[in-house]
């Protein structure tokens, strides 16, 4: 008996979800077999935002392969550039000077600010809390735009490079660096608040999604969603690299195994986070920021991992002695935390699906190793003022004029 | 487990692994002997408590396809096991029952490298589009993506007197 007929019979609908859906941004397939409005089976189908990164990286110099593994993400593209400089440095044998670690420590974990920064306010978009999703995302502008100073562009930043870093940061950065860690800590304490005490989004989030310790050794899950189920495993604590081999990290864990649990796992990180960054500012040695890197590397080959926002990432490097990669292999986290993902959805409503699959921060693009080019090269930059007077202008269309609206200024 | 322990451990039982460590945390081993691999796996499982399967990675090793087996332990170990098999029939059985996290990277191999996974559960392919034309499969050294063309998806390498 075929699949559809088994499930008439027994009364099941599957509903299928995807690839291109409202719920999330990035294509994902899933069909979901309900009975009534429980979800029975959950088949994941992903794999559509492929286009190769690996194969290309083969083909090109090792100065060329760096600008791939930048795009490989658009949230994480500084995770995976020190993940794959840190396994060319390990290779050549260079030793990165102090300055460098530092600053990657510092742009790292402003990264992780502003991805998680970012997932707070896709899950709040995902239950229905739209106020708590335009916060988040007006709070994220605030860290994107010191992105876009260190390197010149808000998500890929051009940080890394071999044997250090291609940015400085000057004193006057750095004082603004601290000013937004300042403005930032005030707003997720107040978030942090809000995720203790919201009843609804409590009851929205507690309970669903749910993955056990014992599931998380048996899916292998990473970050976030394996610590919110208390297991301690974080990159830079388990196998300090670089500036955390000099500051020591707290690990965030909590015991709630499910979606909730995750999204306080994530608010305490970005307040872990800020504290961080204080002290990389305080203690940022002087010095060069690069030593000169080989353009070929010696026979060889090499694992490296860096914890990135969404947990651990992992690279691996065949050289075969010449000035290109014979094997790259990026395994992003969230490419991990897919395994467990058909037993958390299993067991759970059909309205919970969206805001499951979230809770493991999804990134498609990393787990398929994507790299997707758009626009015709001409840049655009609006800032607030600019977006503030396009929605005025729109409110105006429609009827509605905003003008006394006050903007509150940071 | 740690590093050292485990080196010993696998030596002496398997001493062909020839397992090596240039640096803490991470674990290297020589090819497995075919008939030895899944014994490899069940042992890193069963006794070392290599309990997650981290990722598979395959590399083209000219007459064979390698397959690079990462897992890892609660010390935060990476142990890399491997095995190699003939591309010409290209052969494997999966660990899915022993490390289900291996599963959708299985799926890769066989969608990249054209490596059959007996065992492996009915599932939706990972991670090439519907419609890839049969018997290709890219991160193959002799697959040359500028002969790919997308818009009818199909395969065509100069033809050898074209080529001269």
């Amino acid at each position: 008996m075929s699949d559809r007929n088994q499930n008439e019979r027994n009364n099941k609908v599957v509903v299928p979800i995807g690839p291109q859906h409202p719920s999330l941004k990035e294509p994902g397939s899933f069909k979901i077999t309900l009975d009534g409005e429980k979800v029975e089976r959950a088949v994941v189908e992903i794999g559509y935002n492929h286009r190769g990164i690996e194969k290309a990286c083969e083909s090109r110099n090792y100065i060329q392969a760096l600008y791939i593994i930048e795009r490989v993400c658009g949230i994480c593209s500084h995770a995976h550039t020190l993940c794959f400089c840190q396994a060319f440095e390990e290779l050549a044998g260079l030793e990165v000077p102090r300055r460098a670690h530092y600053i990657r420590g510092i742009v790292g974990e402003l990264e992780r600010l502003h991805s998680h920064l970012l997932w707070l306010g896709v899950a709040a978009h995902e239950i229905g809390f739209d106020t708590l999703f335009m916060y988040t995302w007006r709070d994220r502008e605030l860290v994107l735009d010191l992105l876009a100073r260190i390197g010149g562009n808000r998500v890929n930043y051009g940080v890394n490079t071999y044997g250090g870093v291609r940015r400085d940061l000057e004193p006057e950065l750095m004082q603004d660096i601290l000013h937004v860690c300042d403005l930032l800590e005030e707003k997720l304490k107040y978030y942090a608040d809000l995720a203790l005490t919201e009843t609804t989004l409590i009851a929205r989030l507690k309970g669903i999604g749910v993955l056990t310790p014992d599931d998380v050794r048996k899916y292998s899950a990473v970050g976030p969603v394996a610590r919110a189920a208390g297991i301690e495993g974080d990159v830079r604590v388990a196998e300090p690299y670089g500036v955390f081999k000099e500051i020591a990290v707290n690990v965030i864990t909590d015991d709630h195994c499910d979606v909730y649990g995750r999204t306080l796992v994530r608010v305490k990180e970005m307040l872990e986070a800020i504290r961080l960054i204080r002290i990389m500012v305080a203690q940022i040695p002087e010095g060069p920021i690069s030593v000169r890197a080989p353009r070929k590397l010696p026979v060889g080959e090499v694992l490296s991992r860096v914890e990135a926002p969404r947990g651990e990432d992992i690279h691996y490097i065949r050289s075969t002695g010449t000035d290109m990669p014979d094997r790259v292999r990026v395994r992003a986290p969230t490419e991990a935390n897919w395994h467990g993902m058909s037993h958390m959805l299993e067991g759970f409503q059909l309205a919970d699906v969206p805001i499951i699959i979230a809770a493991i921060d999804p990134c498609y693009s990393c787990t398929d190793r994507a790299i997707h080019l758009i626009g015709d090269g001409i840049n655009q930059l609006t800032d607030w003022a600019q977006i503030r007077a396009l929605s005025i202008e729109q409110y105006k269309s429609r009827g509605i004029d905003p003008g006394s609206i006050k903007v509150r200024e940071f | 487990m740690n590093t050292e322990e485990t080196i010993l451990a696998l030596n002496k039982r398997f001493p062909a692994l020839e397992a090596t460590s240039a640096r803490p945390l991470r674990i290297f081993t020589a090819f497995a002997a075919p008939e030895e691999f899944e014994k490899t796996l069940q042992y890193a499982f069963s006794k070392l408590d290599y309990h997650k399967g981290k990722h598979i990675v395959g590399t083209d090793e000219g007459e064979n396809i390698g397959l690079s087996y990462i897992l890892s332990n609660d010390e935060n170990v990476l142990l890399v096991l491997r095995e190699r098999v003939p591309k010409s029939a290209p052969h494997v059985r999966s660990m899915g029952e022993l490390f289900p996290s291996l599963m959708l990277h299985e799926r890769e191999m066989v969608d990249l490298f054209g490596v059959q996974v007996s065992g492996l559960p009915e599932g939706p392919n990972y991670p090439l589009p519907d419609g890839w034309p049969e018997g290709e499969y890219p991160l193959r050294k002799e697959w040359n993506p500028a002969y790919f063309n997308k818009q009818t998806m199909t395969y065509e390498p100069p033809k050898e007197e074209d080529a001269k």
